[in-house]
């Protein structure tokens, strides 16, 4: 626990003093991230070595504290945070001055880190509220870097954001109100012992994180507000700020939903996560923009996160949950991968189209090949991380006939996936007439670029302790 | 029928007039008037409901923060409080829908509303309250029980005022420093100051806190900022951020002290346990650091960074 108490405040510790000592801000925070990737992972040691545990806030008892608790999943999710955060952190520091990235981007992403830090570790539904609010603001304001062109994308992801918040909080408030207790385990032991119609309050909660992390039909403000950031800050949204709610759908829909509760959300689950699929790889195959493209791919790449929560609810066999956070973390790594690679392209190659990236095989082979092996990943190539979560859930699917139309659904998402990413592919190929950069490419940021990607491949070969960590 | 039941009979209708009055109004300078007596008249519902924590921040933040904030939104206006744009008969009916549909589930959840709560934290929280080192409540909530809450609500006020930094708003329109004003904000910062701490001062036993202090600190800023009498309060200036971030680094620093205090090398660390004897000392601390940095915040988001007025 200590180490990961330590992975919460170092990034909160380096955004304040990043914030007074200005200076020193992009050093302070990439140091920061650096050392927060250590401290997370040696809170996974931790937890691998010496089992789960908890830790009361204040040192109070259950009710009065905020608690915090720590097990192989929420380690994975803090290891994944720093992860993905160090990666981003790097690229940014070796292109900054290329990309004219504000200052401000560095204590703002420090500030994102120990918040979702921190809501990875929490159980505590008016504790997640805050973080919450806190993540929604900083993205918000990580949006803004981008100046005048992203303001109205911002302005709108602000406003239902702060919506979202709202209805989460009544659903909270009306929970609290009837149980008095906030900490999600003690209020599903009082639920299970005296059941009163809680579906309005759930609803609520489920609708407000739902519009929070972009789930359909509630992700209008997604493309936007991703394709107007800046390419680190796109990175940052899509890996890691729709994952925070997607875990909170997961803790509270598997804690406080009875039995049969769960077969009726799990229906919503599984129709949202079949239309995003395919709804969401359409769009993304229309776009004619880049960033686009890669925002729409991640509303469709959410959708598998929904089958595997319905299928997990639906049929209470954990295969699914290992299959969520498989996908969760490989969709991390692979779509930091895409963004910081389109983004450095379109700063070298100097447009937003998908035309711009006409040869980029020749005049940017390292980032070009960045997004082609994350786009293995997003597509479910073996052995990539999104083939193993892909994998997992389709396999206990072969044994529930009921359920055979969830096939053709992840069929058509997966050709979908694969046809705009071959879109990007063969545009890159075509060398008849590249576009030149505007300037000499750097190698360090592509190679940067490229390293979550080859991370993704990887991840298949930790798939065994991954698959046992998550077992449970 | 009592006297408190026409009381509240009244209050209740007031502010449904006061909200429709604030939709309806055809200026918008109107409704943001509107809309702070409609805040106003919440307090005086949160104060008959016998919560004066909340009556008072509904007074300081929902009334007179938000007003200031719309104020100085209004005055940055292109066109100078223009008329609100109407919007077409098409356009209100699915606002109206949504608002209706927002309303029955509102109305239901009220239905549904149990009048007695299973489990009460309560009566543990009383329990524990002498061992927080504060005597009212609400206090011992948000600086000792949830104090990682209060922590994080801190750094939501920051990224306010972060983000608000990175929108290259337009300068507000020049004001003409009206003499009476003037005086008039010579005389009221004193008394500004003394409620503020007092306020702040009181939390420890009473209704009051940081919060709450922090919005009338901000207010007598504010007013002053606005009459010219206040040199510019710029965020690259090291000081203004160091006030600013005054309230997160005393409670990171309190953090930190309770860390190191609490340590025993066998045991899991404790995050945010005061070590009794100091939870007095601590509290007053954070909450000193808080008010000060919440009542440069809410100033720097009113008057925002603009260039020396009438110079």
């Amino acid at each position: 626990m200590n180490f990961a108490l330590a992975a919460v405040l170092l990034p909160l510790l380096a955004a304040v003093l990043a914030l007074c000592w200005r200076r020193q801000a992009a050093r302070l925070v990439w140091l920061s991230t650096l050392f927060s990737l250590l401290l997370a992972l040696a809170a996974l040691w931790q937890v691998v070595t010496f089992g789960p545990a908890s830790m009361q806030l204040g040192g109070w008892q259950t009710g009065l504290a905020i608690r915090w608790q720590l097990n192989e999943l929420s380690a994975l999710l803090l290891l994944m945070t720093a992860l993905i955060h160090s990666l981003v952190a790097s690229y940014s520091l070796s292109q900054w001055r290329d990309a004219g990235l504000s200052a401000d981007f560095w204590p703002l992403s420090a500030l994102l880190q120990s918040a979702l830090s921190s809501l990875f570790l929490s159980v505590d539904l008016f504790n997640w509220y805050v973080t919450l609010e806190l993540l929604g603001l900083a993205a918000v304001a990580l949006v803004l870097l981008s100046g005048k062109k992203a303001l109205q994308a911002a302005m709108r992801y602000l406003l239902l954001s702060l919506a979202a918040s709202l209805c989460y909080l009544l659903g909270v408030a009306l929970l609290y109100g009837h149980y008095g207790w906030l900490d999600v385990p003690q209020l599903a032991v009082a639920i299970s012992e005296e059941p009163v119609d809680h579906r309005l309050a759930l609803w609520l909660i489920t609708a407000g994180l739902m519009l929070k992390a972009a789930l359909w039909p509630l992700h209008v403000w997604l493309p936007a507000a991703h394709a107007a950031a800046p390419a680190p800050v796109s990175a940052l949204l899509s890996a890691l700020v729709v994952k925070g709610p997607l875990f909170m759908l997961y803790m509270i829909w598997s804690q406080l939903a009875g039995p049969e509760l769960a077969v009726t959300g799990s229906w919503l689950f599984l129709l949202t996560g079949s239309m995003a699929l395919v709804v969401g790889g359409w769009s993304a195959l229309r776009t004619p923009y880049a960033k686009v493209m890669v925002a729409y791919s991640t509303v469709a790449q959410l959708g598998y996160g929904l089958l595997a929560l319905g299928l997990m609810l639906h049929l209470t066999d954990p295969a699914f949950t290992q299959a969520l956070f498989i996908f969760v973390l490989a969709h991390a790594l692979a779509k930091t991968s895409t963004f910081l690679a389109v983004g450095e392209m379109q700063l070298r190659l100097g447009g937003k189209r998908l035309s711009t990236f006409r040869g980029a095989s020749q005049t940017m082979p390292l980032a070009m090949f960045a997004v082609a092996v994350a786009g293995g990943s997003l597509i479910g190539l073996p052995p990539s991380g999104g083939f193993v979560a892909k994998w997992q859930l389709l396999l206990p699917l072969w044994q529930h006939s009921q359920l055979w139309w969830l096939l053709p659904v992840i069929l058509a998402g997966t050709l979908l996936s694969a046809a705009y990413i071959f879109r990007l592919v063969v545009l890159a190929f075509n060398r008849a007439k590249p576009v030149r950069p505007d300037f000499a490419p750097a190698l360090l940021p592509q190679w940067l670029a490229l390293l979550p990607a080859l991370l993704v491949w990887m991840l298949a070969f930790a798939s065994g302790s991954l698959l046992s960590w998550l077992g449970g | 029928m009592s006297g408190d039941f026409w009381f509240d009979a009244l209050l209740g209708l007031l502010l449904l007039l006061l909200a429709l009055a604030t939709i309806l109004a055809r200026q918008l300078a109107a409704a943001v008037m509107l809309y702070v007596v409609f805040g106003l008249m919440l307090a005086l519902a949160w104060a008959r409901l016998g919560a004066a924590d909340l009556a008072l921040a509904e007074a300081a933040i929902g009334a007179g923060l938000t007003g200031a904030l719309l104020f100085s939104a209004l005055a940055r206006q292109p066109k100078s409080l223009a008329p609100a744009q109407g919007a077409g008969r098409v356009e209100r009916l699915p606002a109206l829908l949504l608002c209706s549909a927002i309303s029955a589930v509102l109305g239901w959840t009220l239905w549904q509303l149990p009048l007695q709560p299973q489990h009460s934290q309560l009566p543990a929280a009383l329990e524990q309250l002498g061992s927080s080192g504060t005597e009212h409540l609400v206090t011992a909530v948000l600086l000792n029980f949830r104090a990682w809450d209060t922590l994080l609500e801190l750094l939501v006020l920051l990224l306010a005022l972060l983000g608000t930094r990175l929108v290259a708003a337009p300068e507000p329109a020049a004001l003409q420093h009206w003499p009476l004003a003037r005086q008039w904000s010579k005389r009221l910062l004193p008394l500004l100051v003394l409620v503020a701490f007092f306020v702040l001062w009181r939390g420890a036993t009473a209704p009051g806190g940081a919060f709450q202090a922090g919005a009338l600190l901000a207010a007598a800023l504010v007013v002053l900022r606005l009459n010219g009498q206040l040199p510019a309060l710029r965020f690259d200036f090291w000081w203004v951020r160091a006030l600013i971030l005054a309230g997160v680094l005393a409670f990171l620093l309190a953090g930190l002290l309770s860390l190191w205090l609490n340590w025993q090398p066998e045991q899991a660390a404790q995050w945010l346990r005061w070590p009794l004897p100091l939870a007095k000392g601590l509290i007053l601390l954070i909450e000193l650091s808080a008010t000060l940095a919440i009542g440069l915040t809410l100033t720097l988001l009113v008057v925002g960074e603009r260039k020396e007025l009438g110079a």
